[in-house]
């Protein structure tokens, strides 16, 4: 069945069984993903999948459902538990189906000359990739994990209010696990790269960073457990900006969950802090045209110079807060739920290079990544405590990996505590948040 | 789900490019998910995930596609598409198909679909009264039904055609205790193969109370000191430690390539003569039980290791072939979206002899981690990193004060080789593990048992 004629029965269904205002939102995703081993592709997957939810206001509540199945009996399937989940639902604050907004940012995400490359380049470009990282080095053993993977996404959403909107994306992401070896010692170094412009990819770039990164991890040091100055370098600062994003949403605040609940206006960190949402950006995974209420999505400056300017909101979060949605609705999938999440959000790069960081740093630690981040950190109170890998660096140069650490403190302390952030902006590749790599003054590090 | 002659269509269209093996794995599962927060139902939601899988083998190499589109136009055009993967020589036919039925071993008595949302959302407000009447600084508890029911058809070139049904319940309390300073959470997830019978029959005064003294007792915890310590990991989810640090490890997926620092040790000795190390996914109920596997082989109680010596791996049929040894019944996926690798369903420690008051009172100073929280290894070195949900110290073979924020960092080999004392209380664990073939339910388990020597990494320096 197509989903035009899927939309007029669902409608249709939903009216005669009572609901008033419906709503249908739409996923298609054609992706492709092939991983490597020694030189062959070692797994090989293509994939077409469609998702739909369903909601819509039954008897003052916003009942919810969603199928993969596009046929008939998954209409009857989306209305009946649409229907009984509206029932059950006892939260007096209801979100409404948004009749739309009289504008919407004239932007294509989508490359042309990505879709026009076949995934026999793809997996050429990846052996090729391969072949370097065991050519560069003689101490690289393997790899743990090496895969690449091509999506093209298309969202609509179709109301009974009249709206129809629809946003489309593809990308290219690839990752690389590289393993080496030394003096009996094996160590591993990642490399993850997310692009829409294929041209510019060199595989033997990829694969000297690639392979640069792990041997960096080889013939590590000791050092004493102590209070270090910590330099989190991009990846590593991203990935914890991202486990701490629930705080800035309004939904979050509401709940009691987060200590910015009655911040906004007031400072919460240093003055070289500022974090940006920018929904419009060519090069970045979360951008957007409309979010998934439906509202024009735009640009907004979360914290100016340490102070809080705003939270994320939706339309439901706003109204109990007697403000405006920011545009920042959001569905992880047709599967989920209403919550709030940002687009592309980041902190907002400084001046110094990250070397010019190292160089000024008498003593301390470089962190280069961060694991058990969802497991070792607590969002409500801000406290962390996660394993890291990095480097010691004294009077100003990287001296040598370190064993396994872990790293702890926290989250809202650390934003008052930012020494200097660095140039080097990158995005995430798996959250999508931005962080260039930034110094932080004092954390509990303590080597294995 | 699909009859056998379109199925019979989509295995010959797969095998047209000279594949030795080719597989269909049809998917559709309903799902329930109700949430209840700050005192009211806030969320409910019901889905239909439904799909078709396809892999195609030749030799040690496979390719795999995937479509929700069910027509048989849609069905042979994903099967090409895994086909254009593959270069064979001969082209092969596949076996008429020898339809099998499974006789379930987890016996499932209120299907979840049946049971009206209004009896559920009860579930939910009793665990919440439960928790929020505990004590009087838990400011908020969240409370997170799940019901599922998957039904699967399974069809290989070699003749197997099989459907099962997997019914999985689960509640998970997730409790915050509050004063001015500070916020600490508590929780507790419960789950099994079952219906809406694991509900009606779950001790939720337990599992709601104890969500919500852990976070009472987190507020009033004290830093955690870091530094090196004799642990004491307590049983059930304690198990967690050993799934990711040994179990992974044991999985044909690192094992085939020799990536995993158990490889090719099958023999020797990799742990103290104390300890047994056991995957079991016929545990009937259990959370990480099954009838069939996802490759649609029965399932088997696999000892690992036993007292000390390596005794084998969980294998995939994949694996299999690279590793010329038998499947294990192992081959799990989330959904039709991954293909299927080797996995752990219930894996635990085997009891040992000392009971959990013997092993603290024979410890001088340490840590005692009596609710273990997730963690990660890398497969590649071993190296782990969990966090603890309820810690405390443990002084002069007493438990003493609780500490909070700690995580233990090492590596699993190591960790393994360093047990040296092992309880004979074996409880088992709910969990969710992800891995490459999707995240999957799993049970872990141990009775409790010490470490003679971890890192514990926490905010308070060790005087």
């Amino acid at each position: 069945m197509n989903i035009q004629d899927f939309k007029q029965q669902l409608f249709e269904r939903g009216e005669n069984q009572g609901f008033n205002d419906m709503e249908l939102y739409y996923e298609k995703s054609d992706s492709f993903n092939c991983k490597i081993d020694l030189g062959e592709v070692d797994q090989f997957t293509t994939a077409e999948e469609i998702g739909v939810s369903f909601r819509g206001v039954y008897k003052g509540k916003m009942g919810y459902a969603y199928t993969e199945k596009l046929d008939e009996s998954s209409i009857e399937f989306l209305v009946e538990n649409a229907r009984e989940n509206a029932l059950i639902l006892e939260e007096e604050d209801q979100e409404e189906i948004y009749q739309g907004d009289s504008e919407y940012k004239d932007v294509n995400f989508l490359s042309e000359d990505l879709q026009q490359v076949s995934n026999e380049e793809k997996i050429n470009f990846m052996k090729e990739f391969d072949r370097h990282i065991y050519k560069i080095d003689e101490r690289v053993t393997g790899t743990g994990f090496f895969q690449l993977m091509s999506n093209n996404i298309e969202k609509a959403m179709y109301n009974t209010k009249g709206l129809a909107l629809e946003d489309q994306n593809n990308f290219i992401a690839f990752g690389v696990m590289v393993i080496v070896k030394e003096n009996d010692l094996t160590k591993s170094g990642m490399h993850f790269k997310h692009v829409q412009d294929w041209a510019s990819l060199d595989p033997e770039e990829e694969a000297k960073k690639a392979v640069e990164e792990a041997i960096s991890y080889l013939n590590p040091m000791e050092v004493e457990s102590n209070d270090y100055p910590v330099l989190l370098r991009h990846d590593a600062a991203s990935s914890l900006l991202a486990t701490f994003l629930s705080i800035f949403s309004a939904e979050t605040a509401q709940k009691g969950m987060s200590k910015l609940k009655d911040k906004v206006g007031k400072k919460i960190a240093g003055n070289n802090v500022t974090f940006v949402d920018e929904p419009f950006r060519q090069d970045a995974m979360k951008s957007r045209t409309f979010d998934a209420e439906g509202v024009a999505s735009k640009e907004l400056t979360v914290v100016e110079n340490g102070k809080l300017n705003t939270l994320f909101h939706n339309r439901k979060t706003a109204k109990k807060d007697g403000v405006e949605s920011t545009g920042h609705a959001y569905k992880e999938s047709y599967k989920g739920s209403l919550t709030v999440s940002p687009s592309n959000f980041y902190l907002v790069p400084g001046e110094p290079s990250y070397d010019d960081i190292v160089s000024s740093l008498k003593e301390g630690v470089v962190v280069t990544s961060l694991s058990g981040l969802h497991s070792g950190v607590n969002q409500i109170s801000g406290d962390f405590s996660v394993a890291a890998n990095g480097y010691y660096v004294k009077d100003g140069e990287v001296q040598a990996a370190t064993n396994l650490m872990t790293i702890a403190g926290n989250f809202f302390d650390l934003l008052n505590h930012v020494e200097s952030v660095g140039s080097d902006l990158e995005f995430s590749p798996f959250s999508g948040v931005g962080a260039p790599s930034f110094l932080v003054e004092g954390l509990s590090v303590t080597f294995e | 789900m699909l009859n056998q002659s379109i199925v019979q269509d989509v295995i010959s269209q797969a095998l047209s490019t000279g594949g030795d093996f080719a597989e269909v794995f049809v998917e559709d599962r309903l799902k329930n998910s109700i949430t209840l927060q700050s005192g009211i139902i806030d969320n409910s939601l019901s889905g239909r995930d439904f799909g078709v899988g396809i892999r195609v083998y030749h030799g040690f190499r496979s390719a795999y596609t995937y479509t929700t589109d069910f027509s048989k136009e849609g069905l042979l055009k994903t099967a090409q598409n895994a086909a254009n993967a593959i270069q064979g020589e001969n082209r092969l036919e596949p076996q008429s198909f020898k339809s099998q039925t499974i006789q379930p071993i987890h016996p499932v008595t209120q299907m979840p679909q049946s049971v009206e949302k209004t009896r559920k959302a009860n579930v939910l407000k009793n665990a919440y009264d439960i928790a929020k009447r505990h004590h009087q600084s838990i400011s908020q508890v969240k409370v997170n039904y799940l019901d599922e029911e998957q039904n699967v058809l399974i069809a290989n070139s070699n003749g197997k055609f099989v459907e099962d049904k997997r019914v999985h319940s689960r509640l998970a309390i997730a409790a915050i205790a509050s004063n001015e300073h500070d916020m600490e959470t508590g929780f507790y997830g419960p789950g099994a193969v079952q219906g809406f019978e694991f509900m009606e029959n779950l001790d939720l005064g337990h599992y709601a109370t104890e969500a919500a003294r852990i976070a009472v007792t987190n507020l009033g915890a004290d830093p955690c000191p870091s530094g090196k310590f004799p642990v004491i990991i307590d049983n059930e989810f304690g198990g967690v430690i050993f799934h990711e640090a040994c179990g992974h490890g044991l999985e044909a997926t690192s094992v085939a390539k020799g990536k995993s620092a158990f490889a090719n040790k099958v023999g020797e000795r990799v742990a103290p003569d104390i300890v047994t190390y056991i995957d079991d996914g016929t545990l009937q109920n259990e959370w990480g039980s099954i009838n069939i596997d996802d490759e649609g082989n029965l399932p088997q109680k696999n000892v690992l290791i036993e007292d000390g010596i390596l005794k084998g791996y969980l294998v995939d049929q994949l694996n299999s072939r690279i590793m010329d040894t038998a499947p294990t019944g192992s081959g799990r996926r989330e959904s039709y979206r991954f293909a299927p690798t080797s996995r752990m369903t219930n894996t635990y420690i085997a009891p040992g002899d000392s009971s959990p008051e013997e092993i603290i009172a024979d410890t001088e100073y340490g840590i005692y981690a009596k609710y273990m929280g997730g963690g990660q290894v890398n497969p590649a070195t071993g190296d782990y990193n969990f966090a603890i949900n309820e810690a405390y110290m443990v002084k002069d073979g007493k438990i003493d004060k609780p500490v909070r924020g700690a995580t233990l960092i090492g590596n699993g080999p190591k960790t393994l080789q360093a047990v040296d004392m092992v309880g004979n209380n074996l409880g088992h664990g709910a969990g969710m593990c992800g891995s490459l073939s999707g995240s999957i339910p799993v049970n872990v388990g141990q009775p409790t048992l010490r470490v003679s020597e971890m890192t514990v990494g926490g905010r308070k320096e060790e005087a």
